[in-house]
């Protein structure tokens, strides 16, 4: 047994990241981690190369107990991770990467290149790894990069390679050149644990998966022992956090039509409609393009091709100002960063999308409309808070949703993308969140809404589009099942049924 | 609320302390004319430095603005140009100025660190070249009354001081712009992100900025009576450190024309302080030094408790 976890629990603040995890990983053994997004996958990664300290539970390296306090305590043992985005020094040659803090030293400290070059490009012949050793790192590929990280993980002696979701930013070809590798270093007998979100290609590469719902290990098994259905139906069912059921009201006219968008390599020919009165749910897998067609649609990032219409008439949406004057809102997936000021008053924030109509001669603020306004707002979306002149930062993560939406409100958008708007904010103001969807959304509002929260689309939607890898890979009623989704979202056959072949 | 009020129990304590250090000297009407006078340069710049600040800029150019716009204006007098359209010509120069430093931090999308850093010693360099290096002394006598004249036995230029200020004040507090401008620094991608038209608003207050410094320009050149081509030097950071012991914050989001104002005074007190009791002026530059760090972490202090609780 090369490494064993236990009960492994983790909380940060008020969120429960791992309740229960295990896992055992067997050297010469590649080993799936799978779950939904915010399952704590990651998490528990973090925890093994020593990012993270665990709050309880065990972790058994090599038969013995183990506790890392800093990521060179793992590092040390012999576990490495290979990170999502990067961790190296990209003005750095590929040798310098490889033996970075480790480098052969010669007489007075100084670095021995030559022996240094040389063993890194004996080390990436061994492995037949498509690098040379002198290279600069940022003149690689995403994949090339992996690889140097996995070059020095080999390098530093490690018995353990933990890959975070190391194929979501990978063409076909590379993905195929990682697997070759991994399958190498498992000959070699080292252990592997692979984190992924795309279960096709689990097949081509896994020996044993293990599967978090919710910050719990639910199922382990061998993977010749278990078909995709099975998986899927483990990951999902997660528990649902309220009784909450929108009714579906009778859809108006089509408000936001989307045809034919690309944007490589994140959105390939995406095309749909949202009606006034209909809440239209997008989910996917992280990496799927969701935040991305958002973020087009919004006018953030710009498109290769498609178009935009707007109740039925073209629009042109090149930023987000136009997008504000054609009345679409984004409610931003991280409020913190992109939604609000947080530093300052609630009041502030309220109007600020929409300040000509506080303002006397289009320039004099009009205070006494303002707190008007401000005062309607948070009676309307019961915000609470001690005044209008409280500053956003200081709100609870659902107050300061509901500032962000009430923002849109003020303004009178009509269409709304809502990114991941309950992320983080607790059941009772999820419920709030739904509410205020459902009002708008009656008052003759479209809505796309974003989520990673199968339960919560299932309650809230009308309908579901889902992406996978960039694509619209289908839509389903509203009253589909968490498994229909997760097919749709994570399984190369079900991409097949719609989506255009390249 | 103790430390929010810190400067300007400073600024009191201050005057207080030099009432009764140097009685019959700090407090005689000419040597507080002559603080004001002195003062009221560093504060048109500090004004407009504190808009940049809160929407997130920083202009260092300003000193160089100042001695152009100066160097413009009076070369305009002495080409016997009327002395108004010369003050015009000084504040249309700092407006422009202001105007090219915000549209190459908002369209080329660099750091105004670094713009206002190479415009600095564009500006410089420029006015150096036009001038020759020699300073403009043929200027109308009636030019003085601009920085040396009293109105209602008060200087001219603190009538003018507060009237900036007060129009600085309503533009931050009472106007769109202003509001355009705490949100731009308080967090430009939510500003972005509900529409506001960003580059627009962040140009005009580097605008807005360079006239006030224009102006500026325009009062220390009456003050010396001579367009100096070298004026300036080393002002835009003293414009920078009113604005920040007067509590604005270089991450943008934070400042205020009264915390400014005060800042200006307390610089102003403690060089004035400083030469009424004899201190060296090498000393001084060390004390303002000292007094730029303390009032800052004080502030970080301040704002740490704030999170915290």
């Amino acid at each position: 047994m090369l490494l064993q976890l236990e009960g492994i629990q983790k909380r940060f603040g008020g969120v429960t990241a791992l309740r229960n995890g295990n896992l055992t990983v067997r050297p010469g053994e590649v080993h799936l981690l799978l779950g939904e997004n915010g399952a704590g996958k990651s998490t528990l990664m973090k925890i093994v190369a020593g990012l993270h300290r665990p709050d309880a539970g065990t972790l058994t390296w090599r038969g013995q107990p183990v506790s890392f306090t800093k990521p060179a305590d793992a590092s040390a043992m012999g576990i490495a991770m290979v990170h999502q985005e990067s961790l190296l020094a990209p003005h750095l040659s590929v040798a310098e990467n490889i033996f970075l803090g480790r480098e052969p030293k010669g007489p007075f400290g100084w670095v021995h290149r030559r022996q240094m070059t040389t063993a890194a490009r004996k080390l990436i012949e061994d492995h037949g790894f498509p690098l040379q050793a002198d290279w600069r790192v940022d003149k690689l590929s995403p994949a090339g990069k992996q690889l140097v990280e996995i070059c020095r993980a080999i390098q530093h002696g490690s018995s353990l390679l933990i890959f975070d979701e190391p194929t979501s930013s990978l063409s076909e070809h590379e993905t195929q050149e990682v697997f070759r590798i991994v399958r190498r270093l498992r000959d070699q007998q080292m252990g592997v644990i692979y984190i992924t979100h795309r279960l096709e290609e689990l097949r081509t590469v896994g020996d044993a998966v293990t599967i978090l719902r919710d910050g719990e290990t639910v199922h382990r098994a061998l993977l010749s022992e278990i078909t995709n259905e099975q998986i899927i139906a483990q990951m999902v069912g997660r528990e649902l956090g309220s009784l909450y059921r929108r009714e579906p009201c009778t859809p108006g006219e089509t408000l936001l039509e989307v045809r034919n968008i690309i944007r490589k390599p994140v959105l390939h020919d995406i095309s749909f409609s949202v009606r006034a009165g209909e809440i239209v749910g997008l989910a996917g897998l992280i990496g799927a393009g969701r935040t991305e067609l958002c973020r087009a649609i919004f006018g953030i990032d710009a498109v290769e091709s498609g178009s935009i219409h707007i109740a039925g008439k073209p629009a042109r949406v090149r930023s987000p100002r136009e997008a504000v004057a054609e009345g679409i809102a984004l409610i931003p997936e991280d409020r913190q960063k992109t939604g609000l000021a947080t530093a300052l008053p609630i009041g502030h924030n309220l109007t600020i999308a929409d300040l000509p109509q506080v303002s006397r001669m289009g320039f004099f603020l009009d205070a006494a409309k303002e707190r008007r306004i401000a005062a309607e707002q948070i009676e309307r979306l019961r915000i609470r808070c001690s005044s209008a002149r409280q500053l956003a930062g200081r709100l609870s993560g659902g107050n300061q949703q509901k500032v962000v939406i009430s923002k849109w409100l003020v303004r009178g958008a009509r269409v709304f993308l809502f990114d991941e708007p309950t992320r983080g904010i607790d059941v009772g103001a999820k419920v709030e969140v739904y509410e205020v969807m459902d009002e708008l959304a009656r008052s003759g509002a479209a809505i796309l809404m974003v989520s990673s929260e199968l339960p919560e689309l299932l309650q809230v939607a009308d309908r579901i589009l889902v992406m996978r890898q960039g694509r619209l890979t289908g839509e389903l009623p509203g009253r589909t099942t968490q498994e229909e989704i997760m097919r749709l979202a994570a399984l190369e056959q079900g991409g097949a049924v719609l989506g255009d072949s390249e | 609320m103790i430390q929010r009020l810190l400067p300007f129990l400073t600024l009191i304590v201050l005057f207080v302390g030099l009432a009764i250090a140097s009685p019959e000297h700090f407090l005689s009407k000419t040597n507080l004319s002559s603080v004001v006078r002195q003062t009221a340069v560093i504060n048109l710049m500090a004004l407009g430095m504190t808009l940049i600040i809160i929407s997130g800029g920083i202009d260092l150019s300003v000193g160089a603005i100042l001695a152009m716009a100066g160097l413009l204006g009076t070369m305009a007098m002495e080409k016997g140009y009327p002395i108004l359209l010369g003050i015009a010509i000084g504040i249309l120069t700092g407006c422009l100025c202001g105007f090219a430093n915000g549209f190459m931090t908002t369209r080329l999308k660099i750091n105004p660190f670094i713009v206002t850093l190479g415009t600095m010693g564009i500006i410089r360099g420029l006015t150096l070249i036009i001038s020759n290096g020699l300073p403009v002394h043929q200027i109308p006598p009636a030019f003085s009354y601009l920085g040396e004249g009293n109105l209602v036995g008060v200087p001219f230029v603190l009538w003018v001081l507060v009237g900036c200020a007060l129009c600085t004040h309503v533009i931050l507090e009472h106007t769109r712009l202003g509001r355009y401008t705490f949100s731009i620094g308080s967090n430009v991608d939510a500003a972005t992100y509900a529409g506001i038209h960003v580059n627009l608003y962040t140009t005009a207050v580097y605008a807005i900025g360079g006239a006030l410094t224009g102006l500026a320009g325009m009062i220390e050149a009456s003050r010396l009576m001579t367009g100096q081509p070298t004026a300036g030097q080393g002002y835009e950071l003293q414009a920078i450190a009113a604005v920040v012991i007067g509590g604005g914050s270089l991450r943008g989001g934070e400042g205020s024309v009264v915390g400014t104002l005060i800042g200006a005074f307390i610089m102003g007190l403690l060089a004035n302080g400083s030469d009424l009791l004899g201190i060296s002026p090498y000393v001084q530059q060390a004390i303002i030094g000292a007094v730029i760090i303390l009032a800052v972490s004080v502030d970080e202090l301040r704002k740490r408790k704030l999170t915290a609780g």
